[in-house]
Formats: structure tokens, sequence, C-alpha cells
């Protein structure tokens, strides 16, 4: 068995590394992280405005007043990310970023409509709406800043710049370097927005919703792949390897538009139209308690297990365990390569999951509104902060309660053998 | 100034700083003067170009970054080693710490 995991391990490791190096997912991933500490403050606007004991006229007239809270960030959420993505892959070919973020930026904003149908069918002109700036256009948004950052920065590469005599400062010297770059840049995204509006009387952003982003967000927010995700979070953090910097890189665009959409809806008053997102994901697995949501674990270990090994390890990897980091307990006892634990490790979460899935689309439930939720923050209060209600937090004390009795037994029988192990030592 | 440097990574420098205060715990014990810090991933860039570090220790969790990490040092002669997983997990300042400084030397 051992021989098997050091063999799988060996396997892993380049398919991880190739995952964690390769240049658009860490473009991408920074790009988000950009927009996280905008996203947040947007987040706690939501929390604040919809406290679960506010009546809806509070929060009715709370929304007016600080609705820009959320319209200002959440809201146009891809505006930060076309600008990071082009800024970090500019960058990661070592040309000036500010330039490349704002060139990404222009190229996703031509290929944006700047007209609008309202409700009552009228068209208006002149303006952008806020969907197609947020969740609608996160696709669209995704892939014209990454072709127009390539393109610019392959030009700006090939040395296509208008060169400066010295003496003249860095600052207008950099500017004219960018220009040509950037001119041709958006002068090929300008034709393709006038031939497609021309020759097909479409736009992009309706394209790639429909054929790519919608697909790919009904895939993503549907139970099987979402537990093929949860799967490999923990299969990977069995070999001790960081599982959600490796999925997530691939996953976070997907959950982080579902939450978008769910956002919208909230917003609105509408159903929430999504049970997966990216809070659902953090809250409901890392949020009780690290990866694996272990937090119960640490508890069993500390205070219901014999052996002095667990009681240890239980005592040193709780503090760090309510607020979700659980590198302790995966190293400590250790979880990683432990054959003994694989059942549960990889078990817990897939019932957690697929029960949590279950009762929210019974509506039993609430599903999470889309808002996003530090993952440092403790089990319970993220749940209801998550989901708007106290209802979320109860979810999460019976999914504690599940994952603690499909452990329990695997930890007695771990406990047992340590102490054996002791007193034949002893 | 202190008189050595020792950066730790992981994803999010979150557990690698529990035991950065285990290891500052463990080099004040022994009267030395260190500077250890620990650092995101994606900041790692950063503090490399900003700070004079003399020894750069992943965690292993992020274990797979150590081709990433021997490119971008490979001109700087900063010596890099993985955590092993038992001292990290145990959070044992001692050994990390007895570690970096036999990569110093």
């Amino acid at each position: 068995m051992n021989n098997f995991i050091d063999k799988l391990s060996e396997k892993l490791l380049p398919v991880a590394a190739k995952l964690g190096e390769n240049r658009y997912l860490k473009v991408l991933r920074d790009a988000f992280m950009l927009a996280f500490p905008i996203t947040m403050f947007g987040s706690f606007v939501v929390v604040f405005n919809n406290l679960p004991f506010f009546s809806d006229d509070t929060k009715g007239s709370l929304g007016s007043l600080f609705g820009n809270g959320q319209n200002a960030t959440m809201s146009i959420l891809t505006i930060f990310v076309t600008f990071g993505i082009g800024y970090y892959l500019s960058k990661s070919y070592d040309v000036e970023g500010a330039f490349g973020g704002a060139v990404s930026l222009a190229a996703y904003l031509i290929l944006t409509p700047f007209t609008m149908v309202t409700e009552g069918g009228e068209a208006v002109s002149g303006v952008l709406s806020l969907d197609r700036l947020g969740a609608k256009g996160m696709f669209i948004g995704m892939i014209a800043a990454f072709i127009a950052a390539e393109i610019y920065t392959r030009i700006v590469k090939k040395g296509i710049v208008i060169k400066m005599p010295d003496g003249v400062p860095p600052a207008v010297a950099n500017s004219f370097a960018a220009l040509l770059p950037a001119l041709i840049t958006l002068f090929i995204f300008l034709m393709v927005n006038a031939a497609v509006s021309g020759f097909f009387d479409t736009n992009l952003h309706d394209v790639v919703y429909s054929v790519i982003q919608k697909p790919l967000t009904a895939l993503g927010s549907g139970l099987p792949a979402t537990l093929i995700a949860v799967f490999f979070v923990q299969f990977l953090w069995f070999f001790g390897l960081h599982g959600q910097i490796i999925v997530n890189s691939v996953m976070d665009p997907i959950w982080n538009t579902l939450a978008l959409e769910n956002l919208d809806a909230y917003k609105a008053g509408e159903a929430l139209p999504h049970i997966v997102t990216k809070p659902f994901m953090e809250t409901y697995t890392v949020g009780m308690g690290g990866s694996g949501s272990t937090l119960i674990v640490v508890l069993l270990l500390a205070f219901f297990m014999k052996s002095k090994q667990n009681k240890e390890i239980g005592r040193l990897a709780l503090a760090p365990a309510i607020f979700n980091v659980n590198e302790p307990l995966l190293f400590g006892m250790p979880l990683v390569l432990n054959a003994s634990i694989f059942i549960p490790w990889i078990l817990a979460p897939l019932v957690t999951t697929s029960f949590n899935y279950a009762m929210m689309a019974a509506n039993i439930f609430p599903t999470p509104t889309g808002v996003i939720i530090p993952w440092t923050i403790p089990v319970v209060m993220n749940g209801i902060m998550a989901t708007s209600s106290v209802m979320g937090g109860v979810l999460q004390i019976i999914d504690m309660a599940l994952i603690g009795l499909i452990w329990f037994p695997f930890l007695k029988l771990v406990d047992k053998v340590n102490l054996n192990t002791v007193s034949m030592t002893d | 100034m202190a008189e050595k440097t020792i950066m730790l990574v992981c994803s999010a420098g979150m557990s690698t700083s529990l035991l950065v205060t285990k290891m500052q715990a463990a080099s004040k014990a022994r009267g030395m003067d260190t500077d250890i810090f620990a650092v995101s991933a994606a900041e790692a860039d950063k503090y490399l170009a900003s700070k004079e570090v003399d020894v750069l220790l992943l965690g292993p969790q992020v274990r797979f970054m150590k081709g990433q990490f021997e490119k971008k040092l490979a001109d700087k002669n900063i010596p890099l080693d993985i955590i092993n997983m038992q001292d990290y997990g145990k959070m044992n300042g001692e050994n990390v710490l007895n570690r970096a400084i036999e990569l110093m030397n």
C-alpha cells in the first residue's frame, strides 16, 4: 500500500507543478486577488444591509442609502478582473504592468455594447449596463483581457515602440513606449467589434455568454462537477499538496461568476439561481475547520481520545482550526499519506456537500447569497454571514455532527493502535 | 538589521506564520538575532526583490512550487528547501530553525 502511495505521489507532483506554474492560471489567480479587497468591501455592505433580524422595510431603505457599496464593487467586478489580467500578464512577460492593465480594460470595453433596453422596451444608448460589467460579462472580459495583453506585450517585445532620446523623463518615455502597441491592440479589437456587429448584428458579449459562459457555469453549479472538485481537493491534500490552490485556479472563475449571479438576484429580491457558488465552496467545506472540514475532528482528538499523541495534536491544532487553518492536523497527526484515515478524509466532505446541496435544493436550508466571506472567519459565523440567515449556521452544526460520525470509528482505531504501540515500547 | 533573514512561503502565509512565531521563540532562546517572516506564494517575488533573504523555506503543501522557486533564485545564491512534514505539523520551531541554519552555512 505504502509503495503504491509513494508511486502515485511521484506521479502527482509534476502535474501539480504544471498547474501551479501555468502562466495564465497564475495571472487569473492574481487578478482575482486584486479584486478581493474590493469584493470583500461590497460583501460586507450586503451582509450588513441584510442582517437576518432587519425588516424588509429597513433592508429596502438601507439598500437605497448604501447600495453603491455593492454597485461600485461586486456588481462591476469584471472591470477589476480585466485590469488585473492585463496588469499581471504584462508583468509576467517583464513588461510594464499598468499600461497592459489599461489596454486590457479598454479592449474589453470596446467589445461591450454601450446601449441597453429598458424594461419598458425602450432602447437607450450611451450607457453601460451593470450586468455586462459584472456577472454576465465575466467570461468575455477574461478572454478579451488575456488576448489584448498577449497582443500588447508581443508588440512591445518585438520592439515596435517609439523610442525617446536620452534626457526625456522616464514617465514620459514610458507612456510613449506604450503608445504604438496600445494603438495597434485596441485597433484590432475595434475592427473585430465592428465586424461582429456589422456582419452578424450581434455582439461578442452575448455570443460568449450563451456559447461559453452559460454552459460552463451550468456545469460548474451542478452537483457532479462539485463533487469531483471536492474529491480532487481532498485527494491532493492526502498527498500533502495544497488542493485548493490547484483545483480552485481552474474552478474559481466559474464559482465567482455564479456568486455574482446569485448576488444580482439577491439584490433584486429574486430567487437565488444557483446553489453551488464560491461562498458555498468556502463556507461549507473549508469554512468548517479547514480543508476536509476538520474542526470536529480536532475536537474529537482533543477531548474524546485516550492516547497522549492524539490529545496533544488535537490541542495544538485547535486554535488554528477555529480560523480554518488545519495544516497542524494535516501534517502533525498526520492525515497526509495516512492510509488509515483515507476513507473518512475523502468521504466526509463528499457526504456533507451532497447533503447540503439536497437541503438547499429542497429549500429546507437557505442558499448562500453570493457575498464573499473571508475563509478565515470561524464556522457558524461564516454560515450565517454567507446566507444572511441563522439557519445557515445551523446547517453547519448538522454537517459537523455528520462528519464527526463518519470519522469517529476511524479515529478510535488510530487511538487504539497508538495506545498499543506506547504500551509495547514501555 | 538582523544578522540572518529567513523567509517562509506557503499558499496564503497563514499556517507558516504560526511556525514563524515558534521559530522566533527558538531563535530568541538561543540569543540569536534573526529576522523570520512568512509570506504567501503570490507575495514572494516582492519580498525577494526588496529584502536580503539568506534562506527560503517552502511549506510542504506547496512543495510543487519548488521548481518555480529554483528558477527565481537561480542567480541569487539563496538556499532553498522544503520544510519537513512532521516538523511542520508539530510546529517544531527548533528543528526548522536548525535546518535553516544548516542551509545557510
